[in-house]
């Protein structure tokens, strides 16, 4: 029963790894001698350090805002003062609707002065012209908000989940100490779902790393220019797509697939996050 | 109830200014969080102009949306509805396939004593943590040596792999199902097969529910991996049309001429909306399911 699920894992999770390693050599255009020059080529790709320090400031912002922004959001829902959580929840979910493609006319419409829904905002700020915002210097930023609307309200119903887990005992026995609402949330609450905001930021880091869709569609379209190989897999797509360079696309991806796996291999032995999957040993067992 | 509600106005009678900022600062954010999904609605609903010289959230007509679908199917003779179809039959074959393997595979780790089980959930969790953009090219190496280029199967099966299913199906099975009840299976002589239909299948169903959920979310709005693996329009998926029209219509793209296609910001608009739709709907109906299954992915019931 185990085999249908193994042989995908086998043709689409492990031959792909190999057989990027075996196309690196190859010649090509840029690599014209063959060999595992390929890597050093790549590295040292006018575009490569651009698109690494892209990639790294979008992530500098987004993480960090979007992990601390949803544990305050959950836990203000937590404090149930709201009459109306249950609609509160049911908005928050409705911008992870909005992704891929979509997201990206949504926020070209947003960010257009003539057109956004956010028109007043805008003109508070003095941007009245799609000139100001749309720059490639401002792209991190924009990349960004984008990143983080499309999944904040996703992780704030999940961290909420998380802290209905809590019980209500060590609530109620935390309060009867005098703990105030703040002290609740930072000395209770907080260190109770420690291991689903780590979960969380595992999981928000690995899938913020895909940038495409977003820098590729407006350097097409509404844009023309403004983001030429600005994320590393914009520019894996163009030295695999536009100059046929399959060796070079194949040794950026292995550049990036190994720091993942090392980051995978803590995750998995270094965290307790899957101890119950008795994948590492449990606690005292060991 | 009383304790109900003394409970719920603990904060507000503590402090009722924090309270009432609270309130108001997540009533805010529930705005802010409707408004674009609203934009999107409404603007197939009116014509181009009306999209800048109205309120960006005022409401057109009802027959908007009918022009608007009309004009679409001016391009490239009706292409949207075979990009409609495409996502339509891609992802539901995708959720099948993935959700089958999955739960299968899922009890097949929690029930028997295979051998290299331990590298095999290892194996399941590096796939599901390493991000997909590092085996993308890779994978369009194996996908053009296996001749499937452009070929809507390679989609279908690359898509299917799904460890993070696999991850929670297994969790699933091990928390909900003791192992003391397989052996007893065992010991009448059941066979794993038997085990499964007899005593797995008929107490996975929420499982199998929460993995199509899962596997529905993150494939139809899917752009990357279509985009590199499908390049001819006629096996587009609605995503990568989507794309295909955001860059080429004059309304948006300045640098293309004039046509005679009379796809504008309401055309583009609206085949948004067959996107993002069934995602908010399934969103909407299924919140609580979502809580419980990322949540079980890391912990015990």
């Amino acid at each position: 029963m185990l085999a249908p699920y193994l042989l995908l894992l086998l043709i689409f999770g492990a031959i792909p790894v190999v057989m990027a390693i075996l196309e690196v050599p190859h010649e090509s255009r840029t690599n014209p001698d063959g060999g595992w020059d390929a890597f050093n080529i790549v590295l040292h790709d006018f575009r490569f350090l651009p698109a690494v320090r892209h990639v790294l400031g979008f992530m500098a912002i987004f993480v960090p805002l979007t992990i601390i922004f949803v544990i305050g959001m959950a836990l203000m829902l937590d404090l149930k003062i709201s009459r109306w959580k249950k609609y509160l929840r049911l908005a928050y979910i409705i911008p992870a609707a909005i992704s891929g493609p979509v997201a990206v006319l949504v926020w070209y419409a947003i960010l257009q002065p003539t057109i956004s829904p956010f028109k007043g905002p805008l003109k508070f700020f003095h941007l009245t012209s799609n000139t100001q915002i749309w720059q490639t210097k401002n792209l991190v930023f924009i990349f960004a908000l984008m990143a983080f609307f499309a999944v904040c309200g996703y992780w704030i119903l999940i961290q909420y989940g998380s802290l209905q887990g809590i019980s209500t005992e060590v609530i109620e026995a935390a309060r009867v100490d005098g703990c105030s609402a703040l002290q609740l949330a930072f000395r209770i609450k907080l260190p109770l779902i420690k291991k689903y905001i780590i979960y969380m930021g595992v999981l928000i880091f690995a899938g913020g790393l895909q940038l495409f869709v977003e820098p590729e569609l407006l350097n097409k379209g509404a844009y023309q220019g403004i983001a030429e190989a600005w994320s590393l897999d914009q520019l894996s797509f163009e030295l695999a797509f536009t100059t046929g360079d399959f060796g070079g696309a194949a040794a950026l991806s292995l550049l990036l697939l190994f720091p993942s796996l090392l980051g995978a291999l803590i995750v998995i032995f270094k965290t307790d996050m899957f101890e119950e999957a008795e994948v590492t040993s449990k606690k005292g067992e060991k | 109830m009383l304790t109900k509600y003394f409970k719920s106005s603990k904060l507000r009678q503590e402090n009722p200014i924090a309270g009432f900022f609270i309130n108001a600062w997540l009533i805010f954010f529930a705005f802010v969080s409707i408004i674009p999904m609203i934009w999107l609605l409404v603007t197939p609903s009116k014509n181009d102009a009306d999209v800048t010289n109205r309120h960006a959230l005022s409401f057109g007509q009802f027959s908007g949306y009918k022009n608007a679908w009309d004009n679409l199917q001016f391009f490239d003779e009706g292409v949207i509805f075979r990009w409609l179809l495409n996502s339509i039959w891609y992802t539901v074959t995708i959720v099948i396939i993935a959700t089958v393997t999955a739960t299968l595979a899922g009890f097949a780790l929690s029930a028997s004593s295979i051998k290299f089980k331990k590298s095999i959930l290892i194996s399941t969790l590096i796939t599901m943590l390493v991000p997909p953009m590092a085996l993308v090219v890779p994978v369009f190496v194996l996908v053009d040596k296996l001749s499937l280029m452009d070929n809507p199967l390679a989609v279908i099966f690359v898509s299917s792999l799904y460890p993070f299913g696999v991850f929670l199906s297994y969790i699933y099975f091990t928390t909900t199902i003791p192992r003391e009840l397989y052996e007893a299976g065992r010991i009448d002589g059941c066979n794993d097969f038997k085990l499964f239909t007899k005593i797995a299948l008929p107490l996975s169903w929420p499982l199998v529910s929460l993995l199509a959920f899962f596997a529905f979310i993150g494939n139809w709005a899917n752009y990357f991996l279509p985009y590199i693996l499908l390049p001819s329009s006629v096996n587009y998926t609605l995503p990568i049309g989507l794309g295909f029209l955001f860059s080429a219509t004059p309304a948006i793209n300045p640098s293309v001429g004039a046509t005679s296609v009379p796809i504008y910001k309401p055309e583009i608009a609206l085949a948004g909306v067959l996107i993002a739709l069934p995602i908010m709907i399934v969103f909407m109906i299924s919140q609580k399911r979502l809580v419980r299954g990322m949540l079980s992915g890391s912990i015990k019931e």
